[in-house]
């Protein structure tokens, strides 16, 4: 057992060795220290207008009555249809297939006439259903376009009827449907997306990053000098290493969680202390969890080749886009092995909910259960390699 | 020449075939992530998704709503509530994805001809199962609304028809093309794999000029090439290709019949877009390796480059709804015109001739990039040539 002074210096010495290394490895510089804050703004953009609007829609008015016309002007007010042309059915299906258009609606002859004479009137709605969120933005609009129109037409009925206009307008919809969509008033994709991406970046440039430059130390051949600068203390040795890493994407997510969800106009409901909290949880898991994948490695390039197929099945088994509960159980449990899924479970609900970490208390333990479970996965690699390394250097003498 | 040709053919598929950094790429992994991929979404959609209830009303109307939402595909219901504060609370520590709240004395206010709020509550962050909650939540509640109009229209002596006409004068008959279950699988798989494999094509032809020069194998293939850049540079494209069409047969031929993802569509129409992506992509592959000697330079532009071609080409997120410059970005990247092109042959089932202008887009590429590893490869070579005779 060291005494701490030593302990500090090596720890210093580690840190310092790390950063040398980096800065002679342009592939590492560049994944380490551009990659994350290049991706963040990069990304981070495509979702800048959160939701998609004006979702291209044909018209096909065989009608071409007063009806009709109110129809598709209430239609047309709706901030999510953006009418392209009022045409015939042959050109709206081939300005749907040519992509021109989302879809499109045709509305009947004699609608006008058959309302008038209280017979129901059909209208159809074509959508691609090929691309989810157009045709199904599309149908939502087109649903309660359709269904305010059906009820101002029970309006001027009951009006006729002799109804004042208070007891006329209750009469019209005696059971609405209130919807409210919490944490994302506005159910944009933007908005649902954009923290979990910010996670993923941070996640994978320090998991790409750190496992090709663990990767490199084998390749190049200075895994025992790491080793050998930590006195043989393996823990130091994991601990020193990744203190550079710490302290980096501390500070990216610092700058994430402030100057990225600023720029973008996201909201981060939840106490700050708490988040800062977590995310150092999940970058502790992740360093042990990198350089454990590094270590598998004899090739640098070979491992970031491989991690960068990683992020998106990662991303997309993690439950925040998917359902946890609707994987195969296979696949449930290798979810269960990533530091994302404790990780995104709790950070969404902080970002977005309000939440705190007493709220999402297994998921935080679980994210305490990977950090132990990869630092001594990490830890056994380790000996192992050392220990091959020195049965080689013995056969080698001996020879 | 054409021994030669041959001759680094041949060789190219030694070499993909012996080099880990490239068979783990082509060969190990696009079985392994096309499977995954498509394991991930096997149940298609998202059934029975953890919703509340918050009944005030506590009568048979309430219990019938209640019936009639625990029967939609949708939601099952795992809590009764009393709060406000409950559901948020529920919300917060991920035990619901929705809620549905029936106010005190609804019954007897619908009866009594005073209109009722009915509330859905659904957690937007988690965008996916609360569309699906709010979809069949408010499907049966309006129905269930329609309902009761339609009941006293009757009542008052009015014919059904009639009232029917009232409660609904307009019928919305939704048509949805080419996925109509909105089948997760069918939507994102096709998708993903593709997006995988111009990512593994580029990611390995980055290294498919350089490595050579880095090794010194280069000196060995230029006598057997003739010294042509052109001749090296088709020959590994036709061994490079040849491979992608492994992965193809591994695409249409195994995973689309197992998973049940084949389409309408003719798959040789498929076929002759997918060797204009993969042209395309060896192409990029092949100006990056020729432009930059640092296989991890190389490497890292590929990845840089390859990795948001998903999100940039609008499969999930419409470009129309990205900011201009985004928009011009994604024209970048060949995956794109790709993918306007497979929506219209793979999952409209639409003739080729519709794919035609991506395909332009796609030769553009192809041009331009070979274009440039030629030039600057036939530099490279003419440099050592010149020293070798000298």
């Amino acid at each position: 057992m060291q005494p701490p002074r030593t302990r500090n210096h090596t720890t210093w010495r580690l840190l310092l060795r790390e950063v040398q290394m980096i800065a002679k490895d342009h592939s590492l510089l560049l994944t380490l220290l551009i990659a994350p804050l290049l991706y963040a703004f990069f990304y981070g953009s495509i979702y800048m207008n959160k939701a998609e609007e004006k979702v291209p829609l044909d018209i096909v008015d065989n009608d071409r009555t007063g009806l009709s016309r109110t129809y598709i002007q209430q239609i047309n007010n709706m901030q999510m249809v953006q009418v392209n042309q009022f045409t015939n059915l042959e050109t709206a299906m081939e300005n749907m297939r040519t992509g021109k258009t989302q879809g499109f609606l045709m509305i009947e002859k004699n609608m006008e006439r058959k309302v008038m004479s209280l017979q129901q009137s059909t209208v159809t709605l074509v959508v691609n259903a090929a691309k989810f969120l157009p045709s199904s933005d599309l149908m939502q609009a087109i649903t309660t376009a359709t269904l305010t129109v059906g009820a101002g037409v029970r309006l001027q009925y009951n009006l006729k009827q002799g109804y004042n206009n208070d007891i006329a307008l209750q009469e019209t919809q005696p059971a609405n449907v209130d919807f409210h969509p919490l944490f994302n008033s506005g159910v944009n994709y933007g908005t649902f997306l954009l923290p979990g991406l910010l996670a993923l970046i941070l996640q994978q440039t320090l998991l790409i990053g750190l496992a090709g430059g663990t990767a490199a130390e084998r390749q190049k051949h200075t895994f025992y000098d790491w080793l050998q600068v930590a006195n043989g203390n393996y823990s130091l040795a994991l601990w020193g290493k990744g203190l550079f890493y710490f302290v980096l994407f501390a500070v990216y997510g610092y700058f994430f969680m402030n100057v990225n969800y600023s720029v973008l106009n996201l909201d981060r409901m939840g106490s700050s202390f708490q988040l800062s909290i977590l995310i150092a949880l999940f970058i502790l898991t992740l360093i042990p969890m990198a350089m454990w994948i590094g270590m598998l490695f004899k090739s640098q390039l070979l491992c970031t080749q491989m991690m960068a197929f990683s992020t998106y099945p990662i991303f997309l088994i993690t439950g925040y886009t998917w359902p946890i509960s609707e994987l195969p159980k296979g696949l449930q449990l290798i979810t269960a092995l990533l530091p994302t899924t404790p990780f995104i479970n709790v950070y969404t609900a902080i970002v977005q909910q309000n939440a705190s970490m007493i709220e999402r208390m297994p998921a935080v333990v679980h994210l305490c259960v990977l950090w132990l479970f990869y630092t001594v996965l990490c830890i056994w690699k380790m000996h192992r390699l050392a220990k091959a390394g020195s049965s080689s250097l013995i056969v080698l003498h001996e020879k | 020449m054409r021994n030669g040709l041959l001759y680094i053919i041949l060789r190219e598929w030694k070499r993909i075939f012996s080099r880990p950094d490239h068979y783990l790429v082509l060969i190990v992994l696009p079985p392994i992530i096309f499977f995954f991929y498509a394991f991930i979404y096997n149940k298609q959609k998202a059934e029975d998704l953890p919703v509340a209830i918050w009944d005030e009303d506590r009568t048979a109307l309430s219990r019938q709503l209640m019936f009639m939402l625990e029967e939609t595909p949708s939601m099952h219901i795992t809590y009764q509530i009393s709060s406000m504060t409950e559901l948020e609370q529920l919300m917060r520590e991920g035990k619901i994805f929705g809620a549905v709240h029936f106010p005190k004395r609804m019954e007897k206010q619908i009866k009594s001809r005073h209109p009722v709020n009915i509330s859905v509550y659904t957690n937007a962050s988690n965008l996916v199962p609360g569309k699906l909650v709010y979809a069949d939540a408010s499907k049966v509640l309006i129905t269930a609304g329609s309902g009761v109009v339609l009941q006293k229209f009757v009542k008052t002596g009015m014919s059904p028809a009639k009232a029917m006409a009232l409660v609904q004068p307009l019928k919305l008959n939704i048509q949805q093309l080419y996925n109509p279950n909105y089948n997760y699988q069918q939507y994102l798989v096709p998708g993903l794999v593709t997006v995988a494999l111009q990512m593994m094509i580029i990611m390995v032809v980055v290294l498919a000029i350089n490595t050579e020069w880095n090794e010194g194998t280069m000196l060995e293939i230029l006598p057997k090439a003739n010294y042509s850049a052109g001749n090296i540079v088709v020959g590994k494209t036709i061994a490079h290709l040849g491979v992608s069409w492994l992965n193809f047969i591994l695409m249409v031929g195994v995973l689309f019949p197992y998973f049940n993802l084949t389409r309408d569509g003719s798959t040789f129409q498929l076929f002759i877009l997918f060797n204009f992506l993969s042209l395309a992509c060896i192409g990029i592959g092949m100006m990056i390796s020729t432009l930059a000697n640092d296989t991890m330079l190389a490497a890292d532009v590929g990845l840089f480059y390859t990795s948001p071609a998903f999100v940039f080409s609008g499969f999930t997120f419409p470009r129309w709804a990205m900011p201009w410059y985004d928009q011009y970005y994604a024209q970048l990247m060949p995956y794109t015109a790709f993918l306007d092109g497979f929506f219209q042959v793979y999952f409209m089932g639409l003739p080729l001739h519709y794919a035609q202008p991506y395909i332009l887009k796609l030769l553009l590429f192809i041009g331009v990039t070979f274009f440039v590893s030629v030039f600057f490869l036939h530099k490279r070579i003419q440099k050592i040539h010149a020293y070798a005779t000298a």
